[in-house]
């Protein structure tokens, strides 16, 4: 299998809204793919599409090599799938409701889910009615990664969960892809997305406008530098290309630098510079650009 | 327990089950208590002609000389139907459109089981469902008659349960398969409701009106109560119900595979 995710103008009309726009995306396997996007842009649908759930207006798409609307009881054997707003039984207690789809997928190794269960902090003997609504989150991960499967599609999954949980579900969502899996997560925030994932998409009005990996958006982004000068900073500084933002005071300049520093640090470096403070690339930036129609 | 859809659906059934049990016990078991004293009226034949024309045709009034012809007329052909309606209509709406407007569909979908499987799954839940309490309803039929000295035949009994599991899984397929087309509760609930409405009026009039009993033979409550329904006889109607039911449930099957699935 070469690609775990493959659609070709994948549209959705609801009525006369159109959804989703003739979406082309192509995923290989074994990699973690944040989709990003505002409420409203079209994530879920998206989802929902690739899941099975919903029928596409026009265009295809083929999950793990099946096509989502000929072949879905196939490949929805073969998902792990996380709604966005996910909803158990709740007069079950989570060892009843997690065996009842686990026998539905024709069983599942149950170390699996007690382990799990474990590392999220999951009690299992109690009523979904009565969980509180990170707890019932964390039931809805256990049940999308209980039967190792091939793909995960979350839907927004750690909305509820506090960050030492968050932490562990990023864990999680590792190990499938160290074990060959292919992971797709919708987030509404950059950072989350940013900490887990190999490549983006960012997808605005039901248009996809930026897919790209991490590693190139993070080198495109706004880097954010504080320059400390021996004397006064130059004046030259706001001349260069790339340089944004740029404020004195004192003798340090702070400035953002869009993409290489080389020049930048070429003309800095006659002015005897004492010390250089870089901060992490700023993705939201290039993020909210693309949100608000900048980009 | 839960081990597939089907198992599901009992379970969910379960205590509900167990209440209208109680409950259909005891009315046919209280209504069973009145027969001693209604058969040994001096002049009940009087008395029952004086009974409007139309409701002597409704409820067959003119064999309430008989225990058989007693429960016929005071549980059988109205309000033992009509239990077993409400039972099948909001358990079968329940199944699917419940399901998917509380947002629990969504996961069960996303499984190796398909719609056809889901909904025939819990098709045949809803048939035990029903099963059972039809069950319950022959069984307090045949303690009423044996502790009243009712003296109602067995297969009699055994014809009239399963003609109010045949009306209730008739409308109650009907709920679970236009909540299985819809998605929605609430249409899953009116539409099998006016269908027997109509069906009843048509029932009624088909029995009062010359002009109309061409038509009686398309009513289900004729199909399921013409003989009795405590009858020595099983009707052949009744495969007309279990027809009925059967292509609801077909016509619903492709039309689910196909439509979207909605956000609880």
């Amino acid at each position: 299998m070469d690609v775990a995710i493959e659609t070709h103008g994948l549209t959705k009309r609801f009525g006369r809204r159109r959804a989703l726009d003739g979406i082309d995306l192509t995923i290989p396997p074994g990699q973690v793919f944040g989709y990003l996007g505002p409420n409203g842009a079209g994530k879920t649908t998206t989802i929902r599409l690739l899941a099975g759930l919903l029928r596409p207006t026009a265009g295809t798409a083929t999950v793990l090599g099946l096509d989502v609307v000929r072949e879905r009881d196939r490949m929805q054997a073969r998902l792990g799938y996380l709604p966005g707003s996910f909803v158990g039984y709740a007069d079950l207690n989570g060892e009843q409701y997690l065996r009842y789809l686990a026998n539905l997928r024709g069983g599942v190794d149950w170390n699996v889910v007690t382990s799990m269960a474990k590392r999220l902090d999951l009690d299992l003997g109690r009523r979904l009615g009565v969980l509180s609504h990170g707890n019932r989150q964390k039931v809805g991960i256990v049940q999308a990664l209980m039967h190792r499967p091939e793909l995960v599609i979350l839907d927004e999954p750690t909305t509820g969960l506090d960050p030492i949980i968050q932490q562990e579900f990023l864990g999680l969502v590792r190990d499938v892809r160290d074990a060959g899996g292919t992971v797709f997560l919708s987030s509404h925030i950059m950072s989350e997305v940013e900490a887990v994932a190999d490549h983006v998409g960012i997808i605005r009005d039901g248009s996809l406008v930026l897919v790209d990996s991490v590693e190139m958006l993070k080198r495109r982004a706004l880097r954010r530098m504080d320059l400390t000068f021996a004397g006064e900073p130059p004046q030259s500084l706001s001349a260069i290309a790339g340089v944004r933002e740029l404020t004195v005071s004192g003798s340090t300049a702070h400035l953002a630098v869009e993409g290489s520093t080389a020049e930048l640090l070429a003309a800095a470096a006659p002015h005897r510079i004492e010390q250089i403070v870089t901060h992490e690339p700023d993705l939201e930036e290039i993020f909210l650009s693309y949100y608000d129609g900048r980009g | 327990m839960v081990a597939n859809v089907f198992t599901k659906t009992l379970r969910d059934q379960r205590r509900s089950l167990i209440g209208w049990s109680i409950g259909i016990t005891t009315l046919v078991l209280v209504e069973g208590a009145l027969w001693p004293s209604i058969r040994d009226m001096p002049n009940l034949d009087e008395f029952l002609s004086s009974y409007p024309d139309a409701f002597k045709k409704a409820f067959n009034v003119g064999a309430m000389t008989t225990g058989t012809g007693f429960l016929n007329a005071e549980l059988y052909t109205l309000v033992l139907p009509i239990l077993f309606l409400v039972f099948g209509i909001s358990r079968g709406a329940r199944l699917v459109a419940g399901e998917e407007e509380s947002g629990t569909l969504e996961v069960v979908l996303v499984t190796p089981v398909s719609t056809t499987r889901l909904l025939l799954g819990k098709a045949a839940g809803l048939l035990l469902g029903l099963c059972v309490l039809g069950g319950v309803t022959g069984l307090s039929t045949w303690l009423a008659s044996a502790s009243f000295s009712m003296g109602i035949e067995p297969w009699s009994i055994a014809v009239g349960s399963v003609s109010m599991v045949l009306l209730g899984l008739e409308y109650g397929f009907l709920a679970l398969a236009v909540g299985a087309v819809t998605g929605r509760r609430s249409i899953a609930i009116a539409v099998p409701s006016v269908a027997a409405v109509g069906a009843y009026v048509l029932y009624v009039a088909g029995l009062m009106v010359d002009s109309v009993s061409g038509w009686l033979p398309w009513s289900p409550f004729h199909q399921a109560l013409a003989e009795g329904p405590l009858a020595s006889g099983l009707p052949s109607r009744f495969s007309l119900l279990v027809l009925g039911a059967l292509v609801v449930i077909a016509v619903a099957a492709p039309v689910f595979a196909r439509r979207d699935i909605r956000v609880g």
